[in-house]
């Protein structure tokens, strides 16, 4: 099932942050939403996972400040026996020790509220809460960001396979092209609040259009940046 | 020269750096990579003196490193500055510590290279945009001309594009400047693009030193090799042979 959006917008303190935007993502999907800091990617993701659920879509999100998603009173138990409650779902302790293993939080205590795990580790705990079910969309705001790098790789690996032949589709929001690249298959670049382009990934990197794409598309890599 | 020699802290129980032996020769760049917890801010600490050494020494020149007045950029741009205090007043805190006065060629031409408008400093830290908070953060860094300017994570608050920049900017600073830069990070590819020497912290232990090229092309270790392969399997090394 496509899933689409129209005319999402946003605007605080009088300023429009995000100017009318739709958009369509197909079933099983791999979208990557790239652009500077401010650009209005996490504002789109917002708006879209509030659109999609008001619509009754299943959304899973990982915003990208752990503290969005965990209540700071409650345990790391109680969320996710919230988590499989909500979902449907029976506890069920060997599915969530899989997954707990594969992110490397299993060493976890989780009668900890939220503060007494690492940023990083409370990161990895929500993007295990967001592959619990089977969500139409599963929308990731720059999930590695706070993760080291060999812990962001296997995350990103875990994800891939979690995600591959599946009907989920997934959006993964970071300012970093050359990580997004290599993960999915189209990019929506955004700029100053609009969508500046929209393409297939191997299309906007070769032939990028509009100046934010080219600027991301250039300063995609350490190691080979124009002088 | 900085020099660490045998170096080692010891945090109750634990030690969190142990025999680390190090060399950073002026205007050139060593980057420290590890993960979190491999003791990368510890050794950072260990060379300003801001923790005791259980063992082993941290000397510049052979003479006590604080003597040298090294400078610090911080990881939060905007939180590394006070901000009741616009950001000329604390770019000028480094010099009034020193008793030193304002050389107003040197900030114009500081502020030229890290491309800050003039009226710029006259705002507080939360007026500006992160990058260019962090561009100040540099400035403030440089401004009193130190031998020895430490970087933790300098451009991890920033976003890919900003980061490149402003690494730029730093690497054609430093070519002017002469400052032996020390930098931590996490981030393989800004490490590879932008130092001479790459150093891998483990567990408070060094793993393996080596120039840049030769660790991409080839680590000695097979820690050095998860973390080269991680880096590129994040697209922090496309580009690399």
């Amino acid at each position: 099932m496509t899933l689409s959006v129209t005319g999402l917008s946003a605007s605080r303190s009088g300023r429009t942050i995000l100017h009318p935007t739709s958009l369509n993502i197909e079933t099983g999907e791999r979208i990557g939403l790239v652009g500077a800091s401010g650009s209005g990617k996490s504002t789109l993701g917002n708006a879209l996972v509030d659109d999609l659920r008001a619509r009754g879509q299943s959304v899973a999100h990982v915003p990208q400040s752990p503290d969005e998603a965990l209540d700071p009173l409650r345990s790391l138990n109680f969320h996710w026996a919230e988590t499989e409650r909500a979902l449907g779902l029976a506890a069920d302790p060997v599915r969530r020790q899989g997954i707990f293993k594969a992110l490397r939080i299993d060493g976890g205590d989780l009668r900890k509220r939220p503060w007494g795990w690492s940023r990083g580790m409370q990161q990895r705990f929500v993007i295990a809460m967001a592959l619990m079910g089977a969500p139409d969309l599963l929308v990731l705001d720059e999930p590695t960001s706070a993760l080291d790098p060999v812990v962001a790789a296997r995350t990103m690996d875990l994800l891939d396979e979690h995600l591959s032949g599946g009907r989920t589709a997934m959006l993964l929001i970071t300012h970093d092209l050359g990580l997004a690249a290599r993960r999915v298959d189209r990019l929506i670049v955004m700029d100053d609040g609009k969508i500046a382009e929209d393409a297939p990934t191997q299309t906007l990197l070769n032939a990028p259009q509009t100046p934010a794409a080219r600027s991301l598309s250039a300063h995609r890599n350490w190691l080979s940046l124009p002088c | 020269m900085l020099k660490l020699e045998y170096v080692s802290v010891t945090r109750g129980k634990t030690a969190t750096l142990h025999d680390v032996s190090l060399t950073l020769a002026p205007a050139k760049t060593l980057a420290v990579v590890g993960e979190s917890g491999a003791g990368k801010s510890t050794l950072l600490a260990a060379v300003l003196g801001l923790v005791r050494l259980s063992r082993g020494s941290v000397t510049w020149m052979d003479d006590a490193v604080h003597r040298c007045h090294p400078a610090l950029v911080m990881q939060e741009p905007r939180a590394a500055f006070n901000p009741a205090l616009s950001l000329r007043r604390s770019v000028g805190e480094p010099l009034k510590a020193r008793k030193l006065t304002l050389d107003k060629a040197r900030l114009e031409r500081l502020c030229r290279g890290l491309e800050l408008p003039p009226d710029l400093l006259d705002r507080r830290p939360s007026e500006v945009s992160i990058g260019q908070a962090q561009r100040v953060g540099i400035l403030r860094a440089l401004i009193a001309a130190p031998a020895l300017v430490l970087f933790d994570e300098p451009l991890s608050a920033l976003d890919a594009v900003t980061q490149k920049h402003t690494a730029r900017l730093i690497s054609e600073l430093q070519v002017e400047e002469k400052f032996a830069a020390l930098i931590v990070t996490h981030d393989l590819g800004y490490a590879a693009a932008h130092s001479d020497e790459i150093a891998v912290l483990r567990s408070g232990r060094i793993e393996e030193i080596a120039t840049a090229e030769a660790f991409i092309e080839r680590p000695q270790t097979d820690y050095g090799r998860t973390l080269r392969d991680a880096a590129f399997s994040l697209g922090a090394l496309e580009g690399a042979a």
